[in-house]
């Protein structure tokens, strides 16, 4: 998309520096129009941005969660300014802060809030989604390795939002089963 | 009558008073719009400071320059002041000191309206720079989520002064833009056609437009979230059957049409720049103005791309993905049909050409960041980032900012009748291109690592550090540039050398009279006969300050203009406009007395402020009224108009269309609103319905439907020359019998403070019942115009006018009570 | 008034059946899943309003090509053919995705 855009942003540039040559004035306004307006305004930009939507749906469509996955459950609820977490597989477990997942399976985290709007973001696990007053939103992530990974709140949410970071813990199976027998490792 | 003594007279009847005093009473488009200008960049000076000290902050890891609590003060007024007080207000300006120029008449179609918004604008500023001086500055960001903008989350004053003074400002963004539109399509010099208008012209036209429909939702969202935070109306409260994301839907359905509402005047300042600077004409006039009004529309079916991360389902989202992706083909089309323009001329280096390459270079990036941000699954990572920042300024700075520095240079000489001297512009635009450019690149680098846009601070392990200094490096290279901006037009206007008429050979009528403007703008009005009249007569200055157009001959200290049909520019009728008055500023004192006493809680004020309003309203209408039937008006060329008092459409009539054109889209954003609640919202059902009754249900719509039938039979009595005043005063009983349903309906509302149903039935009855009392006002004035003798058959324009609003308030009204009503039957 | 209006229907008859069809969309979907053939009845129900829109689009602009219906010769019919162009494309264009995605994941 970069490359793209740059290859763009370069031919704008070329024909804008073209327009300062010595020249006669050439063709037809007609003509002019031809080539102008109906080629480089109208059509370039349609096919490029037809085959760009068509791209970006594509791979939305993909990141929509399928039905009949089993996915782990987890329920992540932000207030101001902590995250508390909470696991299906294990109702008394609550961390605050940290959230516990498997690698290598569908994890399916149902975001709400308590208080105004968050964001529940983990750059390197998925994109963003809201946590908004009286709704429930589910994002589906997979983790493919074991690790910790670094969150943060991304809706700004007064004056303590730019210490609202959260991690996500990803464990192997073994690592899974213990945190949720509440021993972690 | 020797040209000299044409001026003399001409100056006596059109100048403004003299010294300071001048300011207050002035109704002139010329004094006006210079003040809008002048203000709009005093604003745009608080803002760059804000923004200089937001990068001041990031400039280092934690940084201790400004608590959180200050920082966010700072970041939501530097975006609130661009937005709202610099942006918006300088294409007002602009358009307000162009148009009539440009349009070849004498000033705008309502001159104390555009004294009133400027002073509402002046004062509703003010307003919000004072809060901020006293640290009670609105801090939520610029968009004001609730639930952190509800009274829960920010108790303090801070978020009044915001949803308060911006509805304050935005009755001048609405009040310019009905002037604009009107004054475009009806006050023009005779002969020009719709296609021989400016292209300036046709990007005004369609910038009204837009805010006419692009505002309101904006003002809905705001009264609402005052009404919850100053009343406890929940309905932005998700337990009490509220819905923060209304907000988020309102603020959005203004907001993306609001980027295309700073772009497009913009456009429009190239367009007309662009072509002069390459000695050709514009490439696909047509084109461009296809082009503008397909962005117009296209622009109010992308707000739910400011909504990618909410949860919205995917295919909801894909519809506004392939929206937003769509809007950059139209946008393509002007950017290339400029390119053509240039390849067809021969473009000259001069410096108003300089920052239109400044817009391309820019634009032209943000454009393409723009559409990767229209694709979903990057706008999720992108989302809330500094890429998103980055994005925002770079379409803002090089869609607006830049085009309007151009736009300045090209018209310097028009303000001030001098010619550059200095060669600090050169300097000054290397100076702010290379600025803004090293700020807002690594502003994008540094939110594709991962900064969250509006942090007050960051630790050095965030790697962050480097970028965060060179952007702010950066941003005051570009300060230093725009100082230097302000510096070299300061010289300008001081101290360069008298530069000749039309410096730049335009072939646009702003350049047909001395400069600076006369106070009458134009001694007499020319016959137009193409798209570029200047090129077609070069000595058409000469012709018309003889006096040898239209209405060259002053008149008994009159202010004559002329109005034409809208498509065909053919003369109508003949305008005499009202000269001096203290009134607007008056008014709009008043206004923000009302609006101050909200704020502050004084409500007891509250009452006698509208009661002020008023009376100062109706004092504005009485001055338009005539005793005796005017005769066929002479405007020269052996042309006899008819007075805009003995006509069926006047221009009363036109600005009320506009008027209900904006509250018509208030209307149905508050009805969107309800039934987004009622679908959407968690909490629903209410706990309590309300309880419909059919008397009152069938009293309230039997006054609305006989209201409008009875203005009809005034007109028709009034032109056959019958008394018409029992039928208005029956009209005024139906919209009152009208009015009095829907205060039934309010007192009867089912708990309003404790579920949104009952809040919003609330709002929806006390909008029939303003509604029902602005008709009835209004029919009793014209009651009053009857008996006094200020109407006759031919004196009939304030008729069609009453009837108008009449219709409008029975259908609304009539809209309300069934709203209401069947909720409560279907419960 | 007329010449102003044929340009304007189009692209607000485009706003209209876009909002409406966005907003009949989030009401289907907080309504429930279910499934028609095979066909999740969000899409059955969703796909009839889409063809609506598109055939009222192309009746506006045959009109617009009818020499009764349309605007005298010059810019002002240029630019209502435009206006009728833009209201199409627009309703193809934000709309296909009714028939190309998963309704309401």
């Amino acid at each position: 998309m970069l490359a793209g855009a740059a290859a763009i942003f370069g031919l704008v540039m070329i024909l804008l520096g073209l327009s300062f040559r010595n020249r006669r004035s050439s063709g037809e306004e007609a003509g002019q129009i031809r080539v102008w307006i109906l080629g480089l305004g109208l059509g370039f930009p349609a096919l490029v941005l037809g085959a760009l939507l068509a791209y970006g749906l594509v791979i939305g469509e993909r990141l929509v969660p399928r039905q009949g996955v089993e996915a782990v459950q987890v329920s992540a609820q932000a207030r101001r300014w902590e995250w508390r977490f909470t696991y299906a597989d294990a109702p008394a477990l609550e961390t605050t802060g940290v959230l516990h997942i498997p690698a290598g399976r569908p994890v399916d985290i149902a975001i709400t809030t308590a208080d105004v709007i968050h964001s529940f973001w983990v750059p390197r696990l998925a994109g963003k989604l809201d946590a908004i007053p009286g709704h429930t939103n589910t994002l589906r992530l997979e983790a493919d390795a074991p690790g910790t990974y670094q969150g943060v709140s991304a809706e700004f949410s007064g004056a303590g939002y730019d210490g609202f970071a959260f991690e996500v813990v990803v464990h192997d199976n073994s690592g899974w089963a213990a945190f949720l027998r509440g021993q972690p490792e | 009558m020797r040209a000299l003594e044409r001026h003399r007279k001409l100056s006596a009847i059109w100048a403004s008073e003299t010294g300071f005093r001048g300011w207050f009473s002035t109704v002139n488009h010329n004094d006006l719009g210079r003040m809008f200008l002048f203000t709009a960049f005093l604003f745009f000076i608080i803002g760059g400071l804000l923004a200089m000290l937001i990068r001041v902050q990031l400039a280092t890891p934690h940084s201790a320059f400004a608590g959180p609590e200050i920082y966010n003060q700072i970041f939501t007024m530097h975006g609130t002041v661009m937005m709202f007080l610099f942006a918006i207000p300088t294409f007002e300006g602009l358009a307000i000191y162009l148009l009539p120029k440009l349009l070849g008449t004498r000033d705008l179609a309502f001159p104390r309206l555009t004294a009133y918004g400027f002073w509402c604008y002046a004062f509703g500023g003010t307003m919000l720079i004072v809060a901020m001086v006293f640290g009670i500055a609105p801090d939520g960001g610029w968009f004001m989520y609730p639930p952190l903008s509800s009274a829960i989350h920010s108790p303090g004053i801070n978020a009044d002064f915001w949803l308060i003074g911006i509805t304050f400002v935005e009755i001048s963004a609405i009040a310019a833009a009905v002037e604009i539109t009107v004054s475009v399509l009806k006050y023009r010099a005779p002969g020009m056609s719709l296609e021989k208008m400016p292209i300036f012209a046709w990007y005004a036209l369609v910038t009204a437009l837009m805010i006419l429909t692009g505002f309101p939702p904006l003002i809905l969202g705001s009264v609402l979230l005052e009404l919850e935070r100053a009343f406890g109306l929940p309905f932005f409260q998700a337990d009490l059957g509220g819905d923060s994301l209304l907000w988020q839907h309102l603020f959005w359905l203004f907001g993306h049409p609001e980027v295309y509402i700073i772009f497009l005047p913009a456009a429009g300042v190239i367009s007309t720049v662009l072509p002069v600077m390459c000695r050709t004409t514009l490439l696909g006039y047509g084109w461009i103005v296809s082009a503008a009004l397909a962005l117009a529309f296209l622009s109010f079916g992308l707000w739910v791309h400011h909504m990618f991360t909410t949860g919205i389902p995917h295919l909801g989202l894909a519809f506004f993905s392939a929206a937003s992706t769509l809007v950059a083909v139209p946008t393509g089309v002007q950017i290339f049909a400029w390119i053509g323009t240039m390849w067809k001329g021969r473009p000259e280096l001069h410096l108003p050409m300089l920052h239109i390459l400044g817009f391309f270079v820019t634009f032209v990036i943000g454009g393409l960041t723009g559409v990767m941000v229209a694709v979903v699954p990057f706008d999720w990572q992108a989302h809330d980032t500094a890429f998103i920042t980055a994005h925002l300024h770079y379409v803002l700075f090089g869609g607006f900012v830049f085009p309007i520095f151009a736009g300045i240079y090209y018209w310097l000489p028009h303000f001030t009748g001098r010619r550059q001297f200095f060669r600090l512009g050169e300097l000054a635009f290397a100076l702010v291109f290379s600025g803004f450019h090293i700020t807002f690149l690594a502003m994008h680098w540094a939110g594709l690592l991962g900064q969250r846009r509006r942090i007050s601070a960051y630790a050095p392990e965030d790697g962050w550090t480097t970028i965060n200094l060179i952007s702010s490096v950066g941003s005051f290279i570009l300060a230093i540039g725009i100082a230097m901006i302000l510096i070299d037009v300061l010289l300008h206007v001081f101290t360069a050398r008298r530069s000749r008429r039309n410096p730049w050979n335009a072939s646009t009528l702003e350049w047909a009279m001395i400069t600076p403007a006369p106070a009458y703008t134009f001694a007499s009005l020319p016959q137009v006969s193409s798209r570029d009249p200047l090129a077609r007569e070069p000595e058409l200055a000469t012709t018309l300050a003889r006096g040898e157009g239209f209405l060259g001959t002053p008149r008994d200290g009159l202010r004559e203009t002329l109005a034409v049909d809208s498509a065909s520019g053919r003369p109508e009728m003949h305008v005499l406009y009202p000269a001096n008055t203290r009134l607007p500023i008056i008014m709009s004192a008043v206004t923000g007395l009302f609006f101050l006493s909200l704020l502050l809680k004084f409500y007891w004020i509250v009452p006698l402020a509208l009661a002020g309003v008023i009376v100062l309203a109706w004092k504005w209408v009485r001055s338009l009224g005539l005793r005796d039937d005017p005769a066929m008006q002479p405007v020269g060329h052996d042309l006899n108009l008819p007075s805009s008092a003995t006509v069926e459409r006047a221009p009363g009539w036109w600005g009320s269309v506009f008027l209900l054109t904006a509250n018509g889209t208030f209307f149905a954003a508050l009805l969107f609103g309800f039934a987004f609640l009622w679908t959407v919202a968690p909490g629903w059902p209410p706990p309590v319905w309300f309880t419909p009754s059919v008397a009152e249900l069938a009293l309230g719509v039997a006054g609305a439907v006989i209201a409008p039938l009875a203005m009809r039979r005034a007109i028709r009595r009034n032109r056959a020359g019958d008394a018409p005043l029992f039928s208005v005063l029956i009209a005024l009983s139906g919209s009152a019998v009208l009015g009095i349903a829907c205060a039934a309906l309010m007192l009867r509302a089912p708990a309003p403070t404790e579920h949104a149903y009952g809040s919003t039935l609330l709002v929806l009855g006390g909008y029939g019942l303003f509604h029902a009392i602005i008709a009835a006002l209004m029919g009793g004035f014209l009651a009053r115009q009857i008996r006094c003798g200020y109407t006759s058959a031919k004196r009939r324009a304030a008729f069609p006018i009453v009837a108008l609003w009449v219709k409008y308030t029975s259908i609304t009204g009539a809209i309300i009570l069934l709203a209401a009503h069947l909720s409560g039957m279907l419960s | 008034m007329t010449e102003i209006f044929r340009i304007l229907i189009a692209p607000l008859v485009w706003f209209v059946s876009f909002s409406a069809i966005y907003g009949l969309h989030g009401v289907l979907c907080e309504t429930g899943p279910g499934a028609f053939e095979g066909w999740p009845v969000q899409r059955v129900v969703l796909i009839s309003p889409v063809l609506l829109a598109i055939a009222l689009q192309v009746v506006n602009l045959w009109m617009l090509y009818q020499p009764r219906f349309t605007a005298p010769a010059g810019l002002l019919r240029f630019v209502s053919r435009a206006g009728g162009w833009t209201g199409l494309v627009a309703t193809v264009w934000t709309l296909f995705p009714v028939v190309a995605l998963s309704a309401c994941t």
